[in-house]
């Protein structure tokens, strides 16, 4: 073991970056308080003149509880749906062997390569020729199954050993019951893990719920605080103050499951 | 921030063509709707919406049978969504509309024709503006709004230096001798700020020496054009000359309009929509004054303005319609002039809008309508804004001299205009 003496220029390499890190937070609680003369004046104020009401003015400007409400319901339907479809689809490709697999496979990784701006139309004409525009189911359906999620678990189940599952099938189970009570339970790290990137994925997801929703009391809360951005003059302190609000899940999300989200990192080495 | 808009319309035209939304008219021009109806009306500023609230609920209340549905949308994806839902089939009844955009969606068959209304009427709005939604004869917007450019000052730093406000008399002389006396790097105070700016700056300049970014027809650029050249030099000298003016990269760390509301900077042209930041900074005492006269006594502003238009593809035509004459009555213009965001498009209204803001001199922007000229645009104008933007960047960081610039923003625009 290192000694002391050795450890103390990693603390403050440490130290300088958790400071960058926070930097931005710390900023952002800032301006927050701030008038919005004092978010552009140059040079800039450090200390905020304290305006409180910025906080209950977001909630009298946007509908911040409906739009919570719709970010939390958006993002706990895509989160079950990913980790129920992904799961499935991820042990038949790692596990199950049946014609066409690594084509199929191969034709499923494609879509991550593709930007999602591309696909936005298309998207957008199939969303509506379902008449389902302006709805919550129409702002999910999308996000119900994802690419990424698969090759994440798909990687993660080919992890596992051999020898449990031959077991199980020695035992008599069926392909179904392996896979719901035997692997999925082994996965549960990898299951967490997705799952952590999918609340963070929903949660901030902005685009698509931008461009199918119309109806402010249908907006989750990306899409409700980015209308507070005006055309030649928008209120920082505002618009900083609904941001903290809705990033405070989130990071007590990360809080929670920090170390979940550093292996689900380090298992696909992507964010 | 208009200027990055832009830059995204050029990826918006591609969508718009590529998915072959052309053709289809109306169904059912011309037919009265029966029953109630629900209009949306896409606008793309929350500053503005208490306004068009008000707005829509007045007419709700001489309409009952037709409500309005406002779908607000940030400026920044504005485009984005519409292009999408335009390509779709979906647009909002009735939305706003800018000039650089016009030529597109109109000829993209997006939008009615206004002219084919009975009823249109668009004298009461200015002409430039009138002629800028305007495409082969046929009207397609509404003039909602419009701006003009004037010189913003600072009276404590001009007390400070003891030099005299800037008055409609003054010229391009003028305000270079007030920026070298009012300039104090020991204070950090600029005489000027001078971006790359075209809107705000450059337009205007080019016509005040008598030159023009785009000829009338908007077939030719003028950017090769000498006048045009002078007006170019006379905004970069400010750098590079006379070093009265934050240098472009400073101006990119810090936007020219934050430096003149913090009071680094004495003068700034800009346009009237950021009256309200410029009202809204702390111990910043300003005033405006109208763009100078170029050399030979030249004066112009460029004038820009949105409209309200009719998506091609509404189910509900005559309520549309009703809508945006509404929108269009000297009542409507003036819900919008008592609110002070924008200066109402119906001439004769200016003077509500005028006094909503005393302690300025607001009516230095109406005063300039006389010599304003239609903002420069064409079929597609994104197609070449967006290299122009690059190039005049350039040009400003220094890494490309004026005369060779101007050239290539020629070449490009010419080549571009050709392809319309």
């Amino acid at each position: 073991m290192p000694s002391r003496q050795r450890l103390w220029p990693i603390h403050v390499i440490l130290a300088v970056g958790a400071a960058a890190m926070v930097a931005p937070f710390l900023w952002q609680l800032i301006t927050s308080l701030q008038t919005t003369g004092e978010t552009t004046s140059v040079p800039p104020h450090f200390l905020p003149s304290w305006q409180w009401s910025n906080y209950s003015q977001v909630f009298h400007d946007t509908k911040f509880a409906q739009q919570f409400l719709n970010s939390v319901s958006q993002t706990v339907i895509r989160v079950l749906a990913q980790v129920l479809f992904c799961s499935m689809a991820a042990y038949a490709f790692a596990r199950l062997r049946f014609p066409g697999r690594n084509a199929l496979f191969m034709l499923m990784l494609a879509v991550l390569m593709v930007p999602s701006q591309v696909y936005l139309l298309p998207q957008y004409q199939l969303v509506q020729n379902m008449g389902l525009l302006n709805t919550l189911a129409g702002v999910v359906l999308p996000g119900l199954f994802s690419a990424f999620g698969t090759f994440m678990l798909r990687q993660f189940f080919m992890s596992l050993p051999n020898e449990v599952e031959e077991a199980a099938r020695l035992d008599g189970a069926g392909t179904f019951r392996i896979f719901w009570s035997v692997m999925l339970p082994l996965a549960k790290p990898g299951l967490i893990s997705m799952g952590v990137l999918t609340v963070l994925w929903s949660w901030n997801d902005l685009l698509w719920p931008l461009v199918v929703v119309n109806d402010d009391s249908k907006m989750p809360l990306t899409v409700g605080l980015s209308t507070l951005q005006g055309e030649h003059l928008t209120e920082y302190p505002l618009l900083m103050a609904g941001s903290l609000l809705a990033s405070l899940p989130m990071i007590l999300v990360f809080l929670a499951a920090q170390r979940r989200i550093t292996e689900g990192i380090a298992l696909t080495g992507t964010k | 921030m208009f200027r990055k808009a832009l830059v995204l319309a050029g990826v918006g035209a591609l969508a718009l063509a590529a998915t072959g939304c052309s053709s289809s008219k109306s169904a059912s021009s011309g037919q009265a709707d029966s029953g109630p109806v629900t209009l949306t009306y896409g606008i793309w500023d929350a500053k503005q919406k208490p306004a068009m609230q008000e707005i829509a609920d007045a007419f709700h209340t001489a309409h009952p049978n037709i409500t309005i549905d406002i779908q607000l949308t940030p400026n920044a994806d504005y485009w984005t969504k519409l292009q999408t839902a335009a390509a779709s089939g979906t647009a909002p009844d009735v939305f706003w509309m800018n000039t650089p955009r016009v030529g597109l969606y109109a000829g993209q068959h997006q939008l009615l024709s206004l002219s084919d209304k009975p009823g249109f009427d668009n004298s009461p709005f200015p002409k430039a503006l009138n002629d800028s939604y305007t495409l082969d004869g046929k009207q397609y917007g509404m003039p909602k709004d419009f701006d003009t450019v004037g010189l913003w000052f600072n009276k404590k730093l001009f007390d400070a230096a003891g030099v005299k406000y800037p008055t409609a008399g003054w010229t391009w002389q003028d305000v270079i001798s007030a920026a070298q006396k009012l300039n104090d790097p020991s204070k950090g105070v600029w005489g000027i700020a001078s971006p790359d700016w075209t809107q705000e700056n450059l337009f205007n300049t080019m016509l005040q020496a008598g030159g023009q970014a785009i000829t009338p027809d908007h077939k030719k650029s003028g950017f090769d054009d000498p006048k045009s050249l002078a007006g170019l030099q006379y905004a970069l000298d400010f750098i590079t000359k006379y070093h009265v003016s934050p240098t472009a990269q400073q101006m990119t760390d810090t936007q020219p309009d934050q430096l003149f509301a913090s009071g680094k900077v004495a003068m700034f042209a800009d346009g009237d929509y950021d009256m309200p930041e410029y009202k809204a900074a702390a111990g910043l005492d300003a005033d405006v004054a109208p763009l100078p006269a170029g050399p030979d006594g030249k004066k112009a502003t460029v004038i820009n303005g949105l409209a309200n238009v009719i998506y091609a593809k509404t189910k509900h035509p005559q309520a549309a319609w009703e809508f945006v004459q509404y929108l269009g009555s000297k009542e409507a213009n003036e819900i919008q002039a008592k609110t002070g965001t924008v200066i109402p498009a119906y001439n004769g209204l200016s003077a509500t809008w005028v006094a909503s803001t005393p302690q300025y001199h607001l009516q230095s922007f109406i005063d300039q309508l006389d010599v304003a000229v239609p903002y420069p645009v064409s079929k597609n104008t994104a197609a070449w804004t967006t290299p122009m933007q690059t190039t005049l960047d350039q040009i400003w960081g220094g890494k490309v001299d004026l005369t060779t610039g101007a050239k290539q923003i020629a070449a490009q625009m010419n080549a571009e205009l050709a392809k319309e």
